[in-house]
């Protein structure tokens, strides 16, 4: 098969022209100027089309076991592949949760079911995210695991985290950290702050994140070890991860697109489709992320994709959980606020959104359009001027703070090894 | 005026035609224009003031009233807010009056009911308490003619106050001078939320102030986690008659929404005297006041 006229942007090359790539089973193998087809061979013209590695997700939450109402491993991975994904990292936090060998084996085994997906779980860090006890790290690493983590709730036990991050890293993986202070945190509803106040609901104060991101810091300082954040909200947060790397410390850290989109002020109407966690800050914050995101010191998109049903996201705000869906808006909200707004180039917008990953996660099939590599790619119309509708989603979350809203920019094909998926 | 949902989101017009309504009413010179219209009380949390108000003033303009029993109703089976009211509007109900712990319930449920009823908060969590502020404004103008430019000190537990949050947001309209009073504790979270002055020190708070309004201090917010005792809270913030001629201005008005703390928060002997009587004065004028809001919302179609 033959891709002929697209340009390429490859971050993790550093390569960015208009060139050919062809593509034999599932592999790359040749990326040239003027490629002629050989006879009967499949061409598709990709003129005036961009060409990337494919996306890379590296948090999401797919809801298989326990919680199928709101999402499985099917309409999760479809919703993905909608988005322009090549590959994904699902959360620990189902129930049961993925914390033991026979329920990451059988979360691998649905998903091959239905797709070639890259697809990498992120186990639980502690047994039963409970706080007490390490899970068998070398056991789940052998069974398909990528990287550990309690996403959903902090690990909170300092020893323990130490342990982790030893131990973890000993095998070449990696902790992801949902920086968070319970004690702070405490049934909060939205971001402590001018918006709370007036609307009289009970705030989740920055510090929230802050402090739990400069008591972990000091952990991996100590440890010396490799550690990733995920999910940066805060523009704090950002100034402890910044002096961090400045200093030399081995810490990645991720944002999710409604960070750099969206804040508070979306809130008062008390709809609960904008209610996440960490919540949505202030326009300070929202700055800081894109700042943050601009400097490298924060090194992923990732969309924290954590649908719930409409009815449970149209639930009272106080009683709605929290979480928005986001495989099928990430890239072009990224695309709209970062690129299209001149904040970061299509390159570095594109390089959080597959090269970094892949490094972080040390995927060896994904994140590059290389000769010799599985054809995992994502072909991008930049202009596309389209409209968000939720009620279309291939996700069972049919409902987003994004629905109606004007973007720019869209996945309209998903390379999965060397099978086209048309996304329009 | 389709709904009262919060000061917010109605003009300063609606307010003063609220207000003249209500001195109609109160004055005996205006008949109901909603006779055999019908309101539904829907109180999920304990109330015996705006209640028993709203329940009056809907009599007096001889509407039918339903008394929601939000305890036995089929919401304790697990039936949705939204289905509830939409079958309440099927029985022919015009208006549901709604009393909630959870601030912005009816936002939210106005967002999910397909039907043309009338919305009336009556006071959801830490939000909003419309009428009551209404009332109060009415009393106010009453006692001293107009609030432009004149001191209004709200003390006590501002930041779970429904009623603290809209008086702030009606007097502001019209341009009143207003002063919050707290110790740190029960401060708004954020002092970049409202435009007034903060205070923690009561004497300073209450200097030549022309209204003092008193809030009632729940015992039960001083058992949680990080509160002193509300004994703590008593010697620094309880207002007695001396504090009051001392500092205030001469002819100062005391008010309370109810239901007061005797000797937490006012003295009970305060409560007592001559100004203690303005308190008793906002209840009965709430009866007119709901009146007008009943009146002004539910006459004409739906």
């Amino acid at each position: 098969m033959l891709l002929k006229n697209a340009k390429i942007v490859n971050p993790k090359t550093n390569f960015e022209d208009i060139a050919d790539i062809k593509i034999e089973n599932d592999t790359i193998t040749k990326i040239e100027k003027n490629i002629n087809a050989q006879p009967n061979e499949e061409v598709i013209d990709l003129t005036g089309k961009i060409i990337t590695a494919g996306l890379i997700d590296m948090h999401c939450h797919l809801r298989e076991p326990g919680f199928c109402t709101k999402e499985t491993i099917k309409t999760g991975i479809a919703s993905a592949i909608n988005g322009g994904y090549t590959a994904i990292c699902p959360m620990a936090n189902t129930n049961p949760q993925v914390d033991n060998v026979t329920t990451l084996t059988y979360t691998i085994n649905r998903a091959k079911e239905e797709s070639e997906i890259g697809f990498h779980p992120i186990c639980a860090v502690t047994k039963g995210l409970g706080n007490e006890k390490l899970v068998n790290v070398s056991e789940l690493l052998d069974n398909g695991a990528i990287a550990f983590s309690d996403d959903g709730k902090p690990v909170e036990n300092m020893h323990l985290l130490s342990q982790a991050i030893k131990y973890v890293n000993s095998h070449n993986s990696i902790i992801i950290s949902h920086s968070e202070d319970s004690s702070l945190a405490n049934d909060g509803v939205i971001n402590e702050g001018k918006v709370s106040t007036r609307l009289g609901l009970k705030g989740i104060p920055n510090i929230t994140e802050s402090l739990a991101v400069a008591r972990e810091l000091e952990v991996v300082r100590h440890t010396n070890g490799k550690y990733h954040f995920a999910h940066i909200s805060t523009k704090r947060s950002i100034e402890l991860i910044r002096q961090a790397k400045k200093d030399g410390l081995q810490v990645t850290a991720e944002t999710a697109p409604h960070y750099f989109s969206l804040t508070e002020d979306d809130m008062v109407d008390y709809d609960a489709k904008y209610k996440v966690n960490p919540p949505l800050r202030t326009k300070e914050d929202l700055e800081a992320v894109i700042l943050g995101l601009q400097d490298g010191t924060l090194d992923v998109i990732a969309t924290d994709h954590a649908p719930h049903t409409v009815a449970e996201k149209q639930m009272p705000i106080q009683n709605a959980p929290m979480g928005i869906a986001g495989f099928e808006t990430a890239l072009g909200i990224t695309l709209t606020y970062l690129v299209h707004k001149g904040k970061l180039t299509l390159m570095e917008a594109l390089r959080k959104l597959n090269a970094n990953p892949a490094n972080i996660l040390n995927l060896k099939e994904q994140g590059s359009i290389e000769i010799g590599k599985k054809a995992n790619m994502t072909v991008i119309d930049l202009d596309k001027e389209w409209t968000v509708d939720a009620s279309n989603f291939k996700s069972k979350c049919r409902i987003s703070p994004f629905d109606k809203q004007q973007l720019k920019g869209k996945a309209i094909m998903t390379i999965i090894n060397g099978k086209i998926i048309n996304i329009g | 005026m389709k709904h009262l949902i919060d000061i917010e989101n109605i003009s300063k017009e609606d307010i003063l035609n609220i207000v003249n309504l209500a001195k109609e009413f109160k004055n005996k010179t205006k008949k109901s224009d909603v006779i055999g219209k019908t309101i539904a009380l829907m109180f999920y949390e304990n109330s015996t003031r705006t209640r028993c108000s709203f329940e009056i003033a809907g009599q007096n303009l001889g509407m039918n009233i339903i008394n929601f029993d939000a305890n036995s109703s089929s919401l304790s089976k697990g039936e949705s807010l939204k289905d509830t009211i939409e079958n309440l509007y099927f029985l022919g109900v015009n208006a549901v009056v709604i009393r909630h712990n959870l601030s912005g319930i009816i936002n939210n449920v106005m967002r999910l009911v397909k039907y043309p009823i009338h919305f009336i908060n009556g006071g959801d969590g830490t939000h909003a308490h419309p009428s009551q502020a209404l009332l109060d404004f009415y009393t106010m103008l009453e006692k001293i003619g107009s609030v432009e430019g004149k001191k209004i000190t709200i003390v006590g537990d501002v930041t779970h106050s429904r009623v603290a949050k809209s008086n702030i947001r009606l007097l502001s309209k019209f341009g009143a001078d207003i002063h919050i009073c707290a110790p740190s504790y029960l401060q708004l979270e954020n002092t970049q939320a409202f435009d007034v002055t903060y205070h923690d020190n009561v004497k300073e708070a209450i200097k030549d102030s022309n209204v003092v309004m008193v809030l009632r201090v729940q015992n039960e917010r001083h058992e949680k986690e990080g509160y002193p005792d509300s004994s703590e809270y008593k010697r620094l913030y309880e207002i007695d008659t001396k504090s009051l001629k001392q500092y205030a201005s001469k002819d100062v008005i005391l008010m309370h929404p109810g239901p007061a703390n005797r000797n937490i928060e006012v003295s009970s002997e305060l409560l007592d005297n001559q100004l203690g009587k303005t308190i008793l004065e906002q209840a009965q004028n709430g009866v007119f006041v709901r009146m007008a809001i009943l009146n002004t919302l539910l006459k004409g179609g739906n």
